[in-house]
């Protein structure tokens, strides 16, 4: 008889043989009366509706961590944070402001919603707000652009070094490292530099250079001259006048032995670079090399 | 999901306990307080271990509580009111389940609560080795033991 046997026989797992054999056998019958009995027993009854129900009562308030078994929240959540994402970046895109710029020996026209007019010379960026437009007219301007402003309410230009107030009136801003230019061509503009408050009539030029103001003559033409591809200097120093010509041409500029802050009167050719060079030489006395996308001006008497 | 996990096993670990116990209402408790652990600490067990661990949980309340108590048991009987048998099997019957109740009460308490897992609530071994944690061979040998030692005392040896 194997191990275990009476399990076995329980279980059904007896052999034949084996099962003859312990029929025979004199406690047989015992085991057999055991079983019958015990499989009559009963266990005392357990009413399951009333142990959910205490345990309803018993368990503690802890609700939330039920929640954390849905799977469905950790989607929920994601989905959330996806919709806000969109919705912020939505809202954050539709406020955002309306960007020009030009990059070197480029030129840009921007119409404005209310049909002013801007014209970016080279290397000039200006920022505004399409949305806002009708409520305030605000640009903010690095570099050169002419203003026709359609009349209207005040129209402001913001630079770096001064603030330009219109109202409706065709005018010049130039705003470069250290070099400051209004110049009004129609109406009344209003300079706001420093502090101070300077108002242009028609034909009359502000310019500061390193913040300090200096006095210019009046424009004679009725648009600047870079609008008519030419750039046009009365006693600028030579350094802004180089810096000008980099960026119509798109072109690097070196010196040697020149005096930067001789000033130049005169103008260049915005689309013939021999001619334009020549302008600048001529008249300052010195000498210029065109090699590829390089020039190098250098004195006249000093060894190249 | 948790309250079907409560039906179809709060049953069993009742039972489970109960023979160990040979105690109603300590049952009862127990059961409550395994599920209780189970709720407050489901974040952590898996529903596929939920049950294990239940009767792990069920397993050492127990022990906690019983330590030295004396256990007695009472089962009801199914077949009170098969009344076509005669007075005189009637009475043999009775007599015979009392010699099998006190002969139950002075089993071990592991082979008390296999032999009965098995009568009563008809789980098989391998059922009965996973919620003692024991392997298969031992609840056959406590089976095995059991109904040796049950015979011996009803008959008398």
């Amino acid at each position: 008889m194997q191990e275990n046997y009476l399990a076995k026989w329980l279980n059904n797992e007896l052999s034949e043989e084996e099962l003859a054999v312990f029929k025979k056998s004199a406690e047989y019958a015992s085991y057999e009366k055991l079983i019958d009995v015990s499989g009559t027993l009963k266990a005392p009854d357990f009413d399951v509706d009333k142990a959910i129900n205490d345990f309803k009562n018993n368990k503690p308030q802890k609700d939330i961590k039920v929640i954390k078994m849905n799977p469905m929240r950790k989607i929920f959540r994601i989905a959330a944070a996806i919709a806000v994402i969109f919705v912020a970046s939505y809202f954050y895109i539709s406020t955002l402001d309306e960007s020009v710029s030009t990059q070197y020996a480029e030129r840009s026209e921007v119409m404005l919603p209310d049909n002013s007019e801007i014209i970016l010379n080279a290397d000039s960026r200006i920022t505004y707000s399409e949305k806002n437009w009708d409520k305030e007219r605000n640009i903010s301007l690095q570099g050169e652009a002419f203003f026709k402003v359609a009349k209207g309410q005040k129209f402001t230009v913001a630079t770096e070094d001064g603030l330009v107030t219109v109202l409706g009136t065709q005018f010049n801003v130039e705003n470069r490292k250290g070099f400051f230019e209004v110049s009004c061509y129609e109406g009344l503009v209003s300079v706001m530099f420093n502090g101070q408050e300077t108002k242009l009539p028609a034909g009359n030029s502000f310019m500061a250079i390193n913040g300090n103001v200096l006095k210019t003559e009046a424009p004679v033409n009725t648009i600047p001259s870079w609008m008519s591809n030419e750039s046009t200097f009365k006693s600028i120093p030579l350094k802004y006048v180089l810096n000008e010509f980099e960026r119509q041409y798109n072109i690097e500029v070196k010196t040697q032995n020149v005096n930067l802050d001789q000033l130049f009167t005169g103008s260049f050719s915005n689309t013939n670079i021999n001619l334009a060079l020549q302008s600048i030489s001529t008249p300052s006395q010195i000498k210029y090399e065109l090699e590829g996308n390089n020039v190098l001006f250098y004195a006249e008497n000093a060894p190249k | 999901m948790f309250s079907s996990l409560f039906k179809t096993n709060s049953k069993t670990v009742f039972n489970y306990i109960y023979y160990k116990f040979g105690n109603e209402e300590k049952a009862y408790d127990v059961v409550q307080e395994a599920f209780v652990k189970l709720w407050e600490n489901c974040a952590k067990v898996s529903p596929e271990k939920a049950k294990a661990y239940v009767y792990t949980v069920a397993n050492n309340l127990y022990l906690n509580v019983i330590k030295a108590e004396k256990v007695r048991l009472k089962y009801a009987n199914k077949s009170n009111d098969t009344s076509y048998e005669s007075p005189e099997f009637l009475l043999e019957e009775k007599e015979y389940k009392e010699k099998l109740d006190r002969a139950l009460n002075s089993l071990p308490e592991n082979q008390r609560t296999t032999f009965l897992l098995n009568r009563i609530d008809g789980k098989k071994y391998a059922e009965i080795a996973e919620m003692e944690g024991v392997s298969v061979k031992a609840i056959e040998k406590r089976m095995h033991l059991a109904l040796k030692a049950l015979r011996d005392q009803i008959e008398g040896i």
